[in-house]
């Protein structure tokens, strides 16, 4: 899906409309828990992959954004409803990532995503 | 050569990761692969983060002066480790709902560093505990 497809399909909130790139997302990663993200996603080794992922997730800190940054992965989608705070916000813009947000929870947005053909992240996956 | 040392201030998680963003930022300026790049700054992203929640304060320091290795130090000033086996076991924590409420605490740092890096090295006494962690600039890494 372009990224611009899935803020308009699942009404999407973006945060920074100047760094948007309608860029391709054929893969995605979710959790709460930013260690699973940092060795899951660290363990796939084709650069490609993480260059058109989506890290979702429901914490609406600095940390996810961190992560996020750690990893190259440079769309953090927020879900739940979640508001970011403004440092949140002015940190994801330092950090040239694509803030966005929806209403949808976890599972119910992973798996609208996965129906129209996003694939999950796991250890070591190839293209 | 590059070498730099960050503080690390304990429970404060506006500045938690700060250190290996800027880590990353120095690392990507030398010829060094993607993948490397990634594991280093995660590793370091997690032992900020142990400082952050479990310390009450230390700092880290980063050395590129060999071509085929890279070096990180991780320093604290306390309360130190004290049992560093059950520390390494995967899901042991003594972290804090308010730690977990940031996206860490479950268990999982100690033995991702490991993962990630090459060599890992723990010392850990009531006064303070070190980490140093090893990153071999391979052919493949490059």
């Amino acid at each position: 899906m372009k990224l611009s497809e899935i803020i308009n399909t699942y009404h999407c909130h973006v945060y920074h409309e100047e760094l948007f790139v309608d860029k391709d997302i054929d893969f995605a990663f979710c959790s709460d828990l930013m260690s699973d993200a940092l060795v899951i996603m660290n363990s796939v080794k084709d650069d490609r992959i993480l260059d058109h992922s989506i890290l979702i997730t429901g914490l609406a800190t600095q940390q996810s954004i961190r992560t996020a940054e750690m990893l190259d992965v440079n769309v953090v989608l927020l879900v739940r409803g979640k508001v970011p705070s403004q440092k949140v916000i002015e940190l994801a813009l330092d950090s040239n990532i694509i803030l966005i947000s929806t209403e949808y929870t976890m599972f119910n947005i992973s798996g609208m995503m996965y129906q129209n053909g996003i694939r999950g992240i796991k250890y070591y996956l190839q293209w | 050569m590059v070498e730099k040392e960050y503080q690390i201030i304990a429970k404060n998680y506006e500045l938690a990761g700060r250190a290996s963003s800027d880590i990353k930022k120095k690392l990507k300026q030398e010829n060094i692969g993607r993948s490397l790049l990634k594991r280093i700054c995660a590793s370091c992203y997690e032992a900020e983060i142990n400082v952050v929640i479990h310390s009450v304060g230390g700092y880290m320091t980063f050395s590129h002066e060999k071509d085929n290795y890279i070096e990180v130090n991780v320093y604290d000033d306390g309360p130190g480790i004290l049992d560093i086996d059950l520390a390494m076991t995967e899901g042991y924590s003594t972290a804090t709902e308010h730690d977990h409420m940031n996206g860490f605490g479950a268990g999982m740092g100690l033995s991702n560093m490991k993962r990630l890096s090459d060599v890992m090295e723990i010392t850990s006494t009531p006064l303070g505990t070190h980490i140093r962690m090893i990153f071999i600039v391979g052919e493949s890494n490059v």
